[in-house]
């Protein structure tokens, strides 16, 4: 292969990109590697229960060297079984004898991640008690609209997705919509009632002229190399009339509290003409004063 | 013998609302007509996100749709009490009612961010200001002992409003989308009519103020002027309440608008200051309640009030910022409540004083030229604390300079004549005594002295602050009567 010192600042630059992602326990980490599969990124992690679950977001092709280690338990037996599992299925032939080391049983094995089957959970048993997972997976979406989004026929409506800021940018995003029970790839030069619109972290799709055919799950995803990760948004498609039944049954409620309301007042009027021409209201008033205070003199001076 | 007469002189004097009955059914409108306008004013802010992300705009551009709202019903003010003083409180009340439900049910429809501008925010807001002056100063027109605490139970609606509002509209946003949450929330709206028909109808206040005049044209601005109230424009103690009143303004919502901004600059968490903002929710409907209740007491005068109020919400609005200097959530806890305790407190009063200050007959006209002529602070401040934000890089600055601006306020309402005095003086009456009626002459004829109550009884010569205008709303009495028994 190419020498390794043209390979050095690459290597620094991986480095510098990968060491904010990951997160491991203890051991210090090796710089990664480029696209092809040559050296391969130690992860080691030490346990000192029964399990433990590491999450390791992968971008591009890369070979892992996995390493665990684990501290046993009191009674120290000089020689166990240890194997590996993949996705809960043990892995064929990978039963060793793991001897004890400086007070530790280690399991070392490299797995190649190129694509997205290869993705998934590898785990190392130790004598059938203790586990290590780890977890290879794309980066996924933090927030997923857990709420579907409503839109009425005939409107358009915007569905949209986000990679967080502190995740790698994926190379480019695809748009799938509910085809039966399967989902099927969007492609907007095509159906031009579709518009999808990838900015960086952020995409959008627009749906033009929704219909109630249009209901159900749609699916973004992210595209990296290795493969892609995947968040859904659901959408529901209702026809004006949905709104539209209590909105009536307001106005309606509306209509009946103000002819209620007018009706009394008709009914328990005590004063007359209040609601007659306000002048002769006034003049009435004024003179029944005037007539009280006119008899009201008269009394006195009886 | 004078114990039938006091009674029918006082009337005619100072017009005095019944203070009950019937009045408390117009607290309970005002209460439902404020929830429905607060709490859609409200709204606002939950369909926000919404609209960022269906027209793709700006958060500015969105914001501009609650501003333009707002702006509305201050700008428009004026309009409604002048409606108010031509047709009455009724119809100006339904028709906002109208307009209201009408703004929301055409935004429903809207297919760009101008539709929403012009719908729910000029329509709206119009219709707003048509309900919000008027019903405030009918409830003011049937009490008069009772005044300040049947303002403050009423103006409750609104805080109620910000309980009620949040999860109900999240609710109708998450089952209907904004479409159909506008179309329900004007629906909702058209409640504001129910309340506006609770009003009992009266008798035409000003039309009989309007004289025969030479044309039709100088007779309409003669109207005008007449029911905009435009008179009190050119009287020193109307003056310098606005003046006052606008320096307030200024400076009260700043803490509303930057307190939440404020708390996370500092390091508080995103749910403590939201927190803090809800539980003053609770502290203004006490506030509000309490002051109310104690200004009707009769021990302090209502102004007194109002500088007391005032001051104490600058002093806190000024140690806001220092108590929540080192990140103190205790701090910013204390204050941020007897912010919203004293602010609220102080609502009420702005209101109540106003017709101690012009007189119960020009009232309805003087509120909302006071309310246009606030809006003016209200523009000014935020902004204005935001460019002192950016300029200092901290919200000290503003807040001290939001205090500041209320005591300032405070300051120059104790410029207003008869400050000092221990009792409230008389309230101006623009009634000269050519326009009595002859059962008034005839009781004043008859008897030698008003009765020993200087508080409630005034000489009816007495022409406090303005000039005489040469015709007088006596009939004012018999509409309290009308309206609220």
């Amino acid at each position: 292969m190419l020498a390794s010192w043209t390979r050095l600042p690459f290597q620094v630059i991986l480095l510098l990109l990968s060491s904010t992602g990951i997160n491991t326990k203890e051991a210090p980490e090796t710089p990664g590697s480029p696209v092809v599969p040559g050296e391969p990124v130690r992860r080691s992690v030490v346990l000192k229960g029964k399990s433990h679950v590491e999450y390791v977001e992968v971008l591009k092709p890369v070979t892992y060297e996995l390493q665990c280690t684990w501290t046993g338990t009191e009674s120290k037996l000089p020689n166990i079984t240890g194997f590996w599992k993949r996705n809960e299925g043990e892995i064929e032939n990978s039963h060793v004898a793991v001897p004890l080391e400086n007070n530790q049983y280690n399991l070392k094995r490299e797995f190649s991640i190129v694509g997205d089957e290869t993705l998934g959970n590898y785990s190392c048993v130790f004598d059938g008690v203790a586990k290590i997972d780890f977890i290879f997976a794309v980066p996924q979406m933090g927030e997923v609209h857990d709420k579907p989004i409503v839109s009425y026929v005939g409107d358009s409506v915007v569905l949209a997705c986000k990679m967080e800021d502190t995740k790698p940018t994926p190379v480019t995003w695809h748009w799938y919509k509910p085809n039966g029970t399967d989902k099927a790839l969007i492609n907007s030069s095509l159906e031009h009632r579709y518009k999808i619109t990838n900015d960086q972290k952020k995409t959008k799709l627009v749906v033009l002229g929704v219909e109630q055919s249009d209901s159900g799950m749609y699916y973004c995803g992210a595209v990296y190399e290795v493969g892609t990760s995947v968040s859904h948004t659901e959408l529901r498609v209702i026809s004006f009339m949905e709104p539209l039944k209590p909105f009536i049954a307001i106005v309606i409620e509306v209509i009946i509290l103000v002819v209620l309301i007018l009706l009394y007042e008709k009914s328990s009027k005590i004063t007359p003409g209040d609601t007659d021409d306000g002048t002769n209201t006034e003049q009435t008033n004024q003179l029944t004063q005037g007539e009280n205070s006119e008899t009201s003199i008269r009394q006195r001076k009886v | 013998m004078t114990k039938a007469n006091p009674q029918p002189v006082a009337q005619r004097v100072e017009p005095q609302g019944p203070d009950g009955g019937y009045g408390w059914v117009m607290v309970g409108a005002m209460f439902f007509s404020y929830m429905l306008v607060f709490g859609v004013i409200r709204s606002l802010g939950v369909f926000f996100v919404a609209f960022v992300e269906y027209f793709e705009e700006s958060a500015q551009a969105i914001s501009w749709i609650s501003s333009i709202g707002l702006a509305a019903v201050q700008f428009f003010s004026p309009l409604g009490t002048a409606l108010c003083n031509a047709y009455g409180a009724r119809p100006v009340v339904m028709a906002g009612g109208c307009l209201t439900g009408l703004g929301l049910i055409l935004a429903s429809q809207a297919k760009c961010l101008i539709h929403l501008y012009l719908t729910m925010g000029v329509i709206t807001g119009m219709g707003w200001a048509l309900v919000f002056t008027p019903m405030m100063a009918t409830v003011m027109r049937c009490f008069t002992h009772r005044r300040s605490l049947a303002v403050s139970l009423g103006s409750t609606g609104s805080g109620i409003a910000c309980f009620i509002s949040t999860p109900l509209f999240q609710l109708l946003l998450d089952t209907y989308s904004w479409r159909g949450s506008l179309l329900i929330l004007g629906g909702l709206s058209l409640n504001l009519v129910a309340c506006g028909a609770l009003i009992r109808p009266q008798g035409g206040s000003k039309t009989k103020t309007i004289q025969e005049s030479k044309s039709s044209c100088s007779a309409f601005l003669w109207k005008v002027y007449s029911y905009l109230e435009l008179s009190l424009l050119f009287e020193r103690p109307f003056v310098t309440y606005c003046v006052a009143v606008t320096l307030l303004n200024t400076g009260y919502f700043i803490p509303y608008i930057h307190l939440v901004a404020h708390a996370r600059q500092v390091g508080l968490s995103e749910y403590q200051a939201a927190f803090v903002i809800s539980a003053t929710g609770v502290t203004d409907i006490v506030g509000r309640v309490l002051s109310g209740w104690s200004a009707d007491l009769g021990r302090v005068r209502l102004i007194h009030w109002h500088t007391l109020w005032t001051s104490l919400t600058g002093v806190v609005i000024v140690m806001l910022p220092v108590a929540t200097l080192g990140g103190s959530y205790a701090g910013l806890v204390v204050f941020s409540l007897a912010y919203g305790f004293c602010a609220a407190a102080l609502s009420p009063i702005i209101i109540t004083v106003v017709p101690q200050i012009i007189g119960m007959d020009r009232m309805v006209g003087g509120l909302g030229l006071l309310m246009i002529i606030e809006s003016i602070g209200a523009l000014l401040g935020a902004p204005l604390s935001g460019f002192l934000k950016d300029y200092t890089g901290s919200y000290l600055t503003s807040f001290v300079l939001a205090g500041s601006f209320l005591l300032l306020g405070a300051l120059v309402i104790t410029t207003l004549p008869h400050f000092f005095s221990r009792t409230d003086p008389p309230p101006p009456r623009k009634c000269s005594t050519d326009g009595k009626k002859e059962a008034e002459s005839a009781e004043s004829g008859l008897m030698d002295n008003p009765a020993p109550n200087p508080d409630k009884l005034y000489p009816l010569e007495t022409i406090s602050y303005s000039e005489t205008l040469p015709s007088c709303a006596e009939t004012l009495p018999d509409q309290n009567h009308s309206l609220c028994s």
